[in-house]
């Protein structure tokens, strides 16, 4: 027996540390395979046929003509435009519903009814808040129902009608879309808060808006800066349902966002080649935005 | 600095029995009062209703002279120790101690000041500048009483300040709050349910039990005079041995029926306690220090058997059964064998160098002068007042 082991051919054995990472390597293969099929390829693909001339059919490579067009393409400009000016509505995506977290926290009468009226718009579809919200800003809509209830019969409302206007309604109808998911991300922080620090806030001499400030909000931190990553991203990547079924992007280009603009530049115009290179831009203004705050979040800790 | 009055206070959760029934204490200022008693007997209640934590249901709870019941805490002068110590996490162990101060409105230069100095009082002068989740747990218990401490206020109030540390720094601790405490001379009402805490901590201890007070009174007369059973049983580690026995009297003579063995009693205890009359039942009360080993030929003794032995070191603590002394006792040598451990009746506390093993007859006395005599129904001492 022991002739044959040791006439064996001695197999070379790694130190542990490279066989470590090999097994590490192979663990992780799969995922950085999916990672490049699913991410990688169609960003090489995007990147490819934005020098083509592309109707989904056939492609001709044109060089960086499209670049150039674009950049001098002033709805490209118009849609960058309105996704800045949405970002405006971020603070409010993150402020009410903080601000209703903190009140059904306080277990106000009735906390529980309110705490799934809240939410019950997380489990809506887009769509369907979409619609909700057309009817509710149309001239013959709720909200010009309820100014003329509280007797202001002369005023007559019609934001999704205008340029100056459609866009404040998206962004509020973004709002509120947002305010069942960042409310219940903040309850859920507030859950995790010790109950006897903010006993020892009181007793340390501390009143209301003293504990928000020096306790909770601190502690909230955290959850503050994954809501606002979600809601940013959301705001870039997930508005395109509530567009198309308020606006359509319009009045004009008054409600196209990036996203919107790369919808229609392909499947309107039939110009794949000018939307993956929309695609990519939206990508890499995702991009900035994401390493900001992951910048922003890991100074922190 | 300030004495506490609670007068009749009670507080009631919703429905159901009172968490608190009429409590009427006094601490005076600068005393250390420990609140003790077992889970659900009102001690945290009591003491977060003079945080300002709870409110009040009914009665009068007064700071200094002036009744408190409808006072913010921010506004009671009160500072917590709190028994997770509640430190805020995302400040640093100065901004910890400091931040009564800066609500307050203290200076800076102040707050720094008094920070450094209460610092050095508990030796956290090194870490000021860490966060709490970088400190040991004697550490940040040390940044709890700094917390305290820092404010000068009228009262300290401690909710079981040390049962989240190990053994060895328990005892370091309690020490070190009761010099804190002295040194300071600030009135302070400490919460624990450890016998050991209450005892070696409190000039006065309160001891609580299903919201009622039992018993106020020194730690050595609280060990010495229990008002009742349960204070008898709550105080002293291995607890009081209560044994129900039956009295006879008659001749000049008293005696109690143990078992079937019978120890007379000085006939003085006649006149010092309400015995029953020859007949009645009466729970008799021995601390396991006061069972004692003797032979035989001894009066007053009783036999017993040795079913369990804990040696902790630095004494053995012995489970006794009762003997029939009419049966051979070798006849219960004979049962040890067959290790049958039968319910032990008597705790008896031992020095260290006894020799006894599991099935030993023990010939044990009961030293009747330190006995206690408790009635049978409501477990009230039968000790007349004399003090």
């Amino acid at each position: 027996m022991s002739a044959i082991t040791s006439n064996a051919p001695r197999v070379r054995r790694m130190t542990l540390r490279r066989r470590r990472q090999l097994s590490g390597f192979l663990f992780a293969l799969p995922a950085i395979a999916l990672v490049i099929g699913f991410i990688g390829v169609p960003i090489g693909q995007a990147v490819y046929y934005s020098f083509t001339q592309w109707n989904g059919l056939t492609s001709t490579w044109i060089g960086p003509s499209t670049w150039t067009q674009a950049f001098h393409n002033s709805n490209l400009w118009t849609a960058l435009e309105n996704n800045a000016l949405l970002l405006l509505a971020v603070p409010f995506a993150l402020g009410l519903p903080l601000g209703i977290a903190v009140l059904l926290h306080q277990r106000v009468a009735g906390w529980r009814i309110f705490r799934s009226i809240y939410f019950l718009p997380t489990a809506i579809s887009w769509v369907v808040l979409g619609l909700v919200a057309e009817r509710f800003f149309a001239y013959q809509g709720t909200l010009n129902s309820i100014i003329h209830a509280l007797g202001f019969s002369h005023v007559n409302t019609n934001m999704l009608g205008y340029e100056s206007t459609a866009l404040s309604a998206l962004g509020i109808t973004f709002v509120f879309t947002m305010i069942g998911t960042n409310t219940m991300l903040f309850l859920t922080g507030l859950a995790t808060l010790d109950p006897s620090l903010e006993e020892a806030a009181r007793i340390d001499g501390a009143g209301r808006w003293r504990i928000f400030r020096s306790i909770t909000l601190p502690h909230l931190s955290r959850f503050i800066q994954l809501a606002f990553v979600m809601t940013v991203i959301a705001l870039f990547s997930a508005l395109f349902s509530l567009i198309f079924v308020m606006t359509g992007g319009g009045p004009g280009y008054a409600t196209t966002t990036m996203e919107f603009l790369i919808y229609q530049t392909g499947f309107n115009q039939g110009d794949f080649g000018t939307a993956a290179l929309y695609g990519l831009i939206l990508f890499v203004l995702t991009g900035i935005v994401g390493v900001v705050q992951l910048r922003l979040i890991g100074s922190n800790e | 600095m300030a004495e506490i009055d609670f007068d009749g206070v009670t507080k009631i959760f919703g429905v159901g029995p009172p968490a608190v029934d009429h409590l009427s204490l006094h601490v005076d200022d600068g005393e250390f009062m420990v609140l003790v008693g077992p889970s659900g007997c009102g001690k945290t209640t009591a003491l977060r209703m003079l945080a300002g934590l709870e409110e009040i249901t009914s009665g009068t709870l007064k700071i200094g002279n002036a009744v408190v019941n409808n006072v913010l805490p921010k506004d009671r002068d009160v500072a917590m120790v709190f028994q997770n110590y509640a430190l805020y996490p995302h400040m640093s162990v100065a901004e910890n101690i400091g931040f009564a101060l800066k609500i307050r409105g203290d200076s800076k230069s102040e707050i720094k000041r008094k920070v450094a100095e209460a610092a050095s009082i508990l030796h956290l002068s090194e870490y000021l500048e860490r966060r709490p989740k970088a400190l040991s747990g004697g550490q940040r218990q040390r940044v709890a009483m700094g917390r305290a401490i820092v404010r000068s206020p009228q009262a300290f109030l401690m909710d079981e300040p040390l049962s989240n540390l190990d053994a060895k720094l328990r005892v370091e601790m309690r020490l070190e709050i009761a010099r804190i405490q002295r040194l300071l001379g600030v009135a302070t009402v400490y919460v624990t349910h450890d016998q050991v805490e209450a005892m070696t901590m409190g000039d006065r201890v309160a001891v609580l039990r299903d919201g009622q007070l039992q018993q106020v009174d020194t730690p050595q007369d609280l060990y010495d005079h229990p008002v009742n059973e349960f204070v008898a049983g709550f105080m002293g580690s291995p607890p009081m041995n209560l044994v129900r026995c039956r009295v006879r009297a008659g001749n000049d003579r008293i005696e109690v029926d143990f078992g079937d063995q019978t120890i007379e009693l000085p006939w003085h205890y006649t006149s010092s306690h309400e015995l029953p009359a020859s007949g009645l039942d009466v729970v008799v009360g021995i601390r396991p220090e006061d069972v004692i080993i003797t032979d035989a030929s001894s009066p007053n003794t009783i036999q017993t058997r040795v079913e369990r032995r804990e040696a902790l070191g630095a004494e053995i603590l012995v489970h006794l059964s009762h003997v029939d002394p009419n049966t051979d006792p070798s006849a219960y040598a004979e049962n040890a064998r067959a290790d049958i451990s039968r319910k032990a009746s008597l705790v008896a506390k031992m020095g260290p160098r006894v020799k006894i093993t599991v099935g030993d007859v023990l010939s044990v006395q009961l030293s009747p002068e330190h006995a206690h005599f408790f009635d049978a129904a409501t477990g009230v001492t039968l000790r007349k007042r004399s003090r």
